[in-house]
């Protein structure tokens, strides 16, 4: 009776384990998803005290993760896919930052970053 | 030559006053991040054979966009002449505007050229011996221009500065070279090396300053720069009594806008 007891919970948390790790998959999935993730090159990223009105004029577009790449001339960042800015926006957003904006990618996949792939 | 002493003093004690970012003793053409919207302080030690001045300037820009910046910036200063008591006050008050004219861009550079009016109001104590306000009308018109890589950061400034009340005219020549010690990147943690020369032509008494600079920066955060540097004057055409020995300044800028 005990092992028939003891298979039976072993099992049910095993299930439950599996439910749990399938809906955090899926969230994750439906979350990753939801976003637009975006690149723009740079030009006149020239020094790292005065990239602080890009990442500042980038998060008022609606970005919470704006990562600056000095070396690379690069900033990326997601936004909800409802909430995704033109080009013509951010092109206007990285000139009034005091920058030139070179070429801008879209995508539904996170970029991935020269210190990545390192 | 009361006068001269004055404006002597205050030519020290001003200059780089308006520099609103790296490098120390030079203005800077970049209007964006620190050196846009971050407030300045420092204090300056000026040792002379026959007095010693301590000033202690505050700055404030504020961007009116990416190319326009406007700003104030008021000092308090104390005199402390050898063999006399020490005077000390709230100086004259400066108004100044920048205006981008030229930007080129590369990946990881750029070029700027800025135009910069410093206007000079006397609104400084000058009921004191000596005084603490020069007592005129100021008004400096200078070009900036720096070349900003990754790798280094080249300055300079050439201007005009009218003076009235019979204080002289006075060419400005100031330039810069710095160098980051330590990898560039962002949010920063940044160590800069400054040199550079800071001169003053007086063209109506055909007398002229040169100062040698020497300074360190260190860059905190996305916010917050300390910085200390030292000035050595190498030509210095005034009388002996009124030589000065060296300038040690120490500051600090914090990003308010």
């Amino acid at each position: 009776m005990k092992i028939v007891l003891k298979t039976g919970i072993i099992t049910l948390l095993t299930f439950a384990t599996f439910l749990l790790s399938t809906t955090n998959v899926n969230a994750q999935t439906k979350s990753e998803t939801d976003k637009t993730y975006i690149k723009l090159e740079v030009d006149g990223l020239s020094c790292p005290f005065c990239a602080y009105g890009l990442e500042k004029k980038l998060k008022q577009a609606g970005s919470k993760d704006v990562l600056i790449q000095l070396e690379e001339g690069e900033a990326t960042m997601s936004v909800p896919k409802d909430q995704q800015p033109t080009e013509e926006k951010l092109r206007k957003i990285v000139k009034d930052a005091g920058f030139t904006p070179k070429e801008i990618t879209f995508s539904t996949t996170p970029f991935k970053m020269k210190k990545d792939e390192k | 030559m009361n006068r001269l002493i004055i404006l002597l003093i205050g030519v020290l004690a001003t200059t780089s006053v308006f520099a609103q970012g790296p490098p120390i003793f030079t203005e800077t053409p970049i209007l964006l991040g620190l050196d846009g919207g971050g407030m300045r302080t420092f204090g300056r030690f000026i040792v002379k054979e026959n007095a010693t001045v301590y000033v202690q300037p505050l700055a404030i820009p504020y961007n009116l966009g990416s190319k326009t910046q406007i700003g104030i910036a008021g000092r308090f200063k104390n005199i402390n002449l050898n063999n006399f008591e020490s005077v000390s006050g709230f100086g004259d008050l400066t108004f100044f505007l920048k205006q981008q004219l030229y930007q080129k861009d590369g990946k990881g550079k750029t070029i700027r050229i800025i135009a910069k009016l410093d206007q000079v109001f006397p609104t400084g104590k000058t009921s004191s011996m000596p005084s603490i306000g020069s007592d005129s009308w100021q008004s400096q018109l200078s070009l900036v221009t720096g070349y900003v890589t990754l790798k280094y950061g080249i300055y300079g400034q050439v201007g005009y500065n009218l003076t009235s009340n019979g204080l002289p005219d006075n060419l400005i020549y100031n330039a810069a070279f710095v160098y980051p010690l330590l990898p560039q990147k962002y949010p920063p943690n940044q160590l800069n090396l400054n040199i550079g020369i800071n001169g003053k032509f007086f063209t109506d008494v055909n007398s002229n300053t040169i100062l040698a600079s020497g300074g360190i920066q260190w860059i905190t955060s996305k916010t917050d720069l300390f910085e200390a540097g030292i000035q050595i004057p190498i030509v210095e055409e005034v009388p002996k009594a009124q030589k000065t020995n060296y300038v040690l300044t120490f500051g600090t800028r914090v990003l308010i806008f």
